[in-house]
């Protein structure tokens, strides 16, 4: 009973906040004490598709950042990993990555911006995606140098033994037996991109729009029903993405199910 | 045909050093084409640091290993021809039992056809027939020992070095399989090391014996040499099963010496 209040509890806090956003992006009149809005309409919808020459370009650039960022801080990442996983001084090599987190972005972003002000790199969406790359290489390195452990060892000294090259090692023995750790990966580095205000607006110069800086635009604008409005629209790639993720994780432990009921 | 009295491997004057520790020490022995050496050991004395520095895996800091004629130092592992077949059976989680097998075959380019026709022989040896789909988590210890034993086989390697293959099976498990490999190895002419810290699975798989000890190697001659050497243990081996045979119900307690 009390399993199933806590998990109605849980379920609540994270589905509610969704149906608030939800119903904000609809209500024509929603005033106390009313518990849902009086009025519905759509005009927030309208506004935000009559606004699509704007926004279109904004969600293009976001999804654009996020996928490079994501593409980048994985391979990298996975490529680096395996020497931090190696090094004698690993543990301090791993302290050293989470340094990025210990500090606020906005300290970070204020130390990155001298440096890329005389790189010419400030304004520029190339700056912008090299600042997030901070922040997703770390967590990547992090993330991933949990990998390589002596059985990931073995098997690659095994698949050397029935004569794979360098290449076939990382294509055929690393890469498939990485895969998931790595669609997780890619997914969490996209969202750091996808999600970050701080380091946008401040290595971005107010130059470069994401989504995430129009939604608090639109919010400081005092307009928070759009704001709602262009959140569920911040929210919808994560969530497919989430989808997608559980669908391809759920479908490897089905297969594994399957193997062993055979 | 190669001879076969030719010594496919010969290893000389090896020594190797691990982590400041010499572990083999003036280490030579060959073996001849198409036979088994079976090289019995205790744990640590140094069994899997010479598998590993035959197949090139570590490196050794004196002596050399030739293969044929071919002194192999200077290739890489892969390109040795040598397959290391571990004490677990290491499969690819990823993969199915077929495609496991295929392995070494898939990383060489060998057509399709080809590998569906070697595969399906070595399944068909191994009496693993309609578990081709399976993944390595729905197989048992025996029979993912058997796919990596297959794997091993499917690419016809110049030598097979055996790290204590059969040590985690249960007794009936282990006695078939060595079985199954004796029939295969002698099937398809293949040249194996075979190490084992179990005397009788050595006397089983093995067509020449050597004994390795605080990481050197002492090679005999014949069967007979091996068994009369009281180093190797075959003498307290008997002296035991001799002890209940003659109606003991006890047995007494070691003095510790290990003689």
């Amino acid at each position: 009973m009390i399993r199933r209040a806590l998990a109605w509890t849980m379920s609540s806090l994270l589905v509610l906040p969704l149906v608030m956003l939800v119903l904000l992006s609809l209500a024509r009149h929603w005033t106390w004490p009313a518990l849902l809005p009086t009025q519905l309409q759509a005009r927030q919808w309208q506004d935000l598709i009559a606004d699509s020459s704007t926004l279109g370009p904004v969600v293009l650039r976001s999804l654009g950042m996020g996928i490079g960022v994501a593409m980048l801080a994985t391979a990298l990442g996975f490529v680096s990993s395996r020497s931090v996983a190696r090094h004698p001084r690993q543990g301090q090599l791993l302290v050293l990555l989470h340094l990025p987190f210990a500090v606020s972005p906005v300290v970070l972003g204020v130390s990155l911006l001298y440096t890329f002000l005389r790189l010419h790199l400030a304004g520029h969406i190339a700056g912008v995606m090299l600042a997030h790359l901070v922040f997703a290489y770390a967590y990547a390195v992090i993330l991933l140098s949990g990998f390589w452990n002596p059985q990931v060892q073995s098997l690659v000294e095994l698949g050397i033994s029935l004569g794979a090259r360098r290449r076939q090692v990382w294509l055929q023995v690393l890469m498939p037996l990485a895969r998931p750790l790595l669609l997780v990966c890619l997914f969490q580095t996209f969202l750091i991109s996808w999600f970050d205000y701080a380091l946008t607006l401040l290595i971005g110069d107010s130059q470069v729009a994401t989504l995430t800086v129009t939604l608090y635009q639109y919010f400081s604008s005092g307009d928070i029903r759009l704001a709602a409005t262009c959140a569920l629209l911040l929210l919808a790639p994560p969530l497919l993405a989430l989808g997608i993720n559980h669908r391809l994780l759920s479908a490897t432990v089905a297969t594994r199910l399957e193997a062993h009921s055979d | 045909m190669t001879d076969s009295l030719a010594p496919i491997l010969r290893v000389e004057d090896i020594d190797v050093r691990l982590g400041g520790q010499l572990i083999l020490r003036e280490v030579s022995f060959t073996v001849a084409a198409h036979t088994t050496l079976a090289v019995i050991g205790a744990s640590g004395c140094g069994k899997t640091t010479l598998l590993r520095t035959i197949a090139g895996l570590i490196v050794a800091e004196r002596g050399r290993v030739l293969l044929g004629s071919e002194n192999v130092d200077s290739l890489a592992p892969n390109r040795r021809g040598i397959v290391y077949l571990n004490q677990e059976p290491l499969l690819f989680p990823h993969l199915n039992l077929f495609e496991n097998v295929a392995f070494g075959l898939r990383l060489r380019r060998v057509v399709d056809a080809e590998i569906r026709e070697r595969v399906e022989k070595i399944i068909s040896q191994l009496e693993l027939d309609g578990l081709e789909l399976r993944h390595p988590q729905a197989l048992s210890g025996g029979q993912r020992q058997r796919v990596a034993f297959g794997r091993a086989l499917a690419v016809d390697p110049v030598l097979l070095l055996l790290d204590e293959p059969f040590s985690n099976l249960d007794a009936d498990t282990r006695t078939s399989m060595q079985d199954l490999f004796k029939r295969l190895a002698l099937e398809r002419g293949t040249t194996a090391l075979f190490v084992t810290h179990d005397l009788k699975e050595s006397l089983r798989v093995g067509d020449s014996f050597a004994m390795i000890r605080a990481g050197r190697v002492h090679t005999y001659k014949d069967l007979h040499t091996f068994c009369v050497d009281p180093a190797n243990g075959v003498d307290r081996e008997a002296a035991f099963w001799q002890f209940f045979a003659k109606g003991a119900r006890e047995l007494p307690l070691s003095d510790g010496s290990g003689t």
